[in-house]
């Protein structure tokens, strides 16, 4: 009989990063779902390419980035690169480009996609190493680089656009219509439901909601990040509401979940585990950054939207965020403190911000 | 997955079920001259020489300390040979050929209860001293140098928790001789001082819990209380236990006697008992065989007998062409070994062979399950990071030296990573 040396401990318990991925994969199917219903065959071809793309180009890198074998054949010295290759590298790559192309449009140039998709999975995540090595958001990545790149091409891609109003809801509340003038075009149960133009897979948040409760039913994604990002968000836009539509502030916090990218990038992309810290202090804190971009963006930026760049912009504050110094896993009262001051400093800032006085 | 991980499948119950083999028949036992705490030994006696039962044969040095060893069969001495002992190391061996009469020697004579009552600490100490008790937990610590300690005792706590998975050493012994463990901690009690004795067993042995309580009303002149801890992993390490039977939280590094706690593990506490009343030394223990590449026994053996002997009585093993890991103590902690002519010694409780499950090692995809399960609240993510660096500060910082080897990062880890032994090296490397 033949013994094996190994270490403790010596069982595992039946978890596994593949079911980590096809989780989310499961939690995406009604965004998916929806996006098809809504915007037919238009959809499937984005998600298609999207998939295409970015599965075919991580294993093009992962293959030009391993070493292979000393072997005869051709044939055989290229599978000898792949010996690493698994499942996670098919499941991962999907999971990245669905969401990638939930970011999109319906009418978007393929053009566009191809090179979203593809700068995402080679530059975002193959360059810095592959699975579990990225710093940044792949999806998001992608997307904010056809945003920059080639911004013509999102000209009139929206569908369903409500020729009074704008592009999409936060255009039109953005462009002159305002708020509440914008819940005429489009109303709070249309936003909830999708029935406004914008991104294939952020218009119904319904779906987005299903799909987070499947997440979080399975464990799959931390809620603390998803807590902390709606949490954040729905302070601070309170504050804004209190003081630009006091009448109106509960509808107006509502307004700014349901349209935009708010609830996609809450539930799928703050949520993607690479791109965190580790702790459950810093998990609290990564959400409060995220939301409170998105939030500056919205009331005083040069663009709509701005989820999928706060998502980068808090990606860059993980390795920070974690420095051994002072990441710690205890949620200790001087934490609870900070976060709540934190919270408060940024309520102020937005308050004022938008104009209130004491 | 991305939560905190306190439940282990523990796989006790058909263990327990087991019926339990006494077994007597070893026709010849053997005495580890050396063991992992004492790297020096000696024996007192020549081949040739009867031994009895309880008789000392010999002497481990440790460090700081000197541990008698008894013979715990009666018998000839025959020779030395080479086994492995429950550290994996290979030991020289004394060997008894087992008449199997089971003489006693003349010094095991009972203490009436009389003598037991005029007993002084030191009187104490200087038994459980000469009958060479260590604890049976694992640690293997002896245990008269806790018991040897001037901090003021308020409080003994019996440690009858066991959460590693597939152990039921103390389980069985808190079943059959509850009331063996309780004049233990009396014992152990009187020796200290402390005026309180609390027994922390986990919540779901509802069994134990009745019967502890209705031994315990033969002994309502002292004040001792049964404390029930969650059925959690790592739920027996002793400042686990402490503080969720006790209340009292103690960090780590600190002697537990600066906070008038003694820790004493249940079995260590019968042995205790043994060795106060009967002047025996620990003669035999419950070892349980177990796992998916042997056939499953339990069995109540004498200390020194080969294991070898104990599992071809078992059936032997299981689909002997599949590549098998073996373990002795949980699976969680215990250690590996790559033979099994093992010596039964005082903590071997468990030996555990599973046929080899291959684990490919996936990217880290900073999921924190590690983080959110590591009991001592380090980060094993960092520090696995920090090591593959060898970036000694940082491992520093992350306070590496905390890490009680729990194996629960690598148990809980969706990618695979051994975790845990990275925490080994981690330590290794940081201390250098």
């Amino acid at each position: 009989m033949q013994t094996v040396k190994q270490t403790s401990p010596y069982i595992r318990k039946d978890v596994s990063t593949k079911r980590m991925m096809i989780d989310v994969l499961i939690a995406l199917i009604p965004v998916v779902a929806f996006s098809i219903y809504r915007f037919g065959f238009d959809a499937i071809l984005r998600i298609v390419v999207s998939l295409v793309v970015m599965i075919g180009l991580e294993a093009l890198i992962f293959g030009l980035t391993h070493k292979p074998g000393k072997a005869e054949k051709w044939l055989e010295r290229v599978k000898s690169r792949f010996a690493d290759y698994t499942i996670n590298n098919v499941t991962a790559p999907a999971v990245s480009a669905i969401i990638f192309a939930m970011l999109v449009p319906s009418k978007l140039p393929i053009y566009a996609v191809v090179v979203g998709a593809a700068f995402g999975i080679v530059i975002a995540k193959m360059l810095f190493g592959g699975l579990g090595s990225n710093i940044f958001n792949v999806a998001a990545a992608g997307r904010i680089f056809i945003a920059l790149a080639v911004t013509s091409m999102f000209d009139g891609t929206y569908v369903g656009v409500d020729l009074v109003a704008g592009a999409t809801a936060l255009t039109t509340f953005r462009s002159g219509l305002g708020f509440p003038g914008v819940l005429n075009s489009y109303s709070l149960t249309e936003l909830f439901f999708g029935y406004i133009p914008g991104a294939m897979g952020e218009i119904n948040s319904a779906a987005i909601l299903i799909g987070a409760v499947y997440l979080l039913f399975r464990k799959s994604a931390d809620y603390r990040v998803m807590l902390s990002t709606a949490l954040t968000f729905t302070v601070l836009m309170f504050f804004a509401g209190l003081k630009l539509y006091p009448d109106m502030a509960l509808e107006f916090v509502l307004f700014q979940l349901f349209s935009g990218g708010l609830m996609f990038g809450l539930v799928f992309m703050v949520t993607d585990p690479v791109t965190s810290p580790v702790t459950r202090p810093g998990r609290w804190l990564y959400g409060l950054l995220v939301a409170v971009v998105v939030v500056l963006i919205r009331l005083f930026g040069a663009y709509p939207e701005g989820v999928a760049f706060a998502i980068l912009f808090a990606n860059m504050f993980v390795p920070l965020i974690d420095y051994p110094k002072w990441a710690t896993n205890k949620i200790k009262p001087a934490f609870v403190v900070s976060f709540i001051v934190l919270l408060a400093v940024f309520s102020l800032v937005v308050f004022f911000g938008v104009g209130g006085t004491v | 997955m991305i939560a905190k991980t306190k439940y282990i499948p523990d796989g006790k119950k058909a263990l327990k079920e087991l019926p339990i083999i006494h077994y007597l028949d070893a026709e010849y036992v053997y005495y580890p001259v050396t063991s992992a705490r004492c790297p020096e030994g000696e024996t007192c006696v020549r081949g040739g020489q009867f031994v009895k039962v309880g008789e000392v044969v010999g002497t481990r040095k440790g460090a700081f300390f000197e541990q008698p060893m008894h013979a715990t069969v009666s018998g000839e001495v025959v020779g030395y040979e080479k086994h492995i002992d429950n550290s994996g190391k290979v030991v020289d061996c004394l060997i008894v050929k087992n008449d199997k009469k089971y003489e006693l020697h003349a010094s095991i004579v009972e203490r009436s209860d009389e003598e037991i009552t005029n007993l002084s600490k030191e009187d104490y100490i200087q038994i459980i001293k000469d009958a060479g008790l260590v604890g049976l937990g694992g640690s293997a610590f002896p245990t008269y140098i806790k018991l040897d300690t001037k901090d003021p005792i308020d409080v003994v706590i019996a440690n009858g928790v066991e959460c590693e998975p597939n152990l039921i050493a103390d389980y069985s012994v808190m079943m059959n001789y509850p009331r063996e463990i309780i004049k233990g901690l009396i014992y152990a009690m009187n020796a200290s001082g402390a005026k309180r004795g609390v027994i922390a067993i986990k919540k779901k042995y509802k069994e134990i819990e009745e019967r502890l309580k209705f031994v315990l009303q033969e002994f309502t002149e002292y004040n001792i209380t049964v404390e029930t801890v969650g059925n959690y992993y790592p739920q027996g390490w002793e400042l686990a236990m402490i503080k969720n039977a006790l209340g009292i939280k103690i960090p780590q590094g600190q002697l537990l006697s600066k906070y008038g706690v003694l820790n004493f593990n249940v079995s260590t506490l019968q042995s205790i008992y043994n060795a106060v009343k009967k002047r025996l030394p620990v003669l035999e223990r419950l070892f349980t065989i177990s796992g998916d590449g042997i056939h499953n026994k339990s069995f109540r053996a004498r200390i020194g007998t080969l294991v070898t002997d104990l599992i071809e009585l078992a059936g032997g093993y299981k689909d002997e062409e599949q590549p098998k890991v073996m373990v002795l103590g949980g699976p969680m902690m215990g250690t590996n070994i790559l033979r099994d002519d093992v010596v039964m010694t005082h903590t071997t409780t468990s030996l555990i062979v599973m046929n080899e499950k291959l684990e490919k090692e996936e990217p880290c995809v900073h999921c924190a399950s590690c983080v959110y399960s590591c009991p001592v609240e380090i980060q094993p993510v960092q520090i696995m990071n920090a090591y593959k660096t060898r970036d000694k500060d940082a491992l520093k910082m992350l306070e590496v030296n905390k890490c009680i080897e729990c194996g629960l990062c690598s148990y809980v880890c969706p990618s695979k990573i051994h975790l845990t032994e990275y925490m080994r090296n981690g330590k290794r490397f940081a201390g250098k």
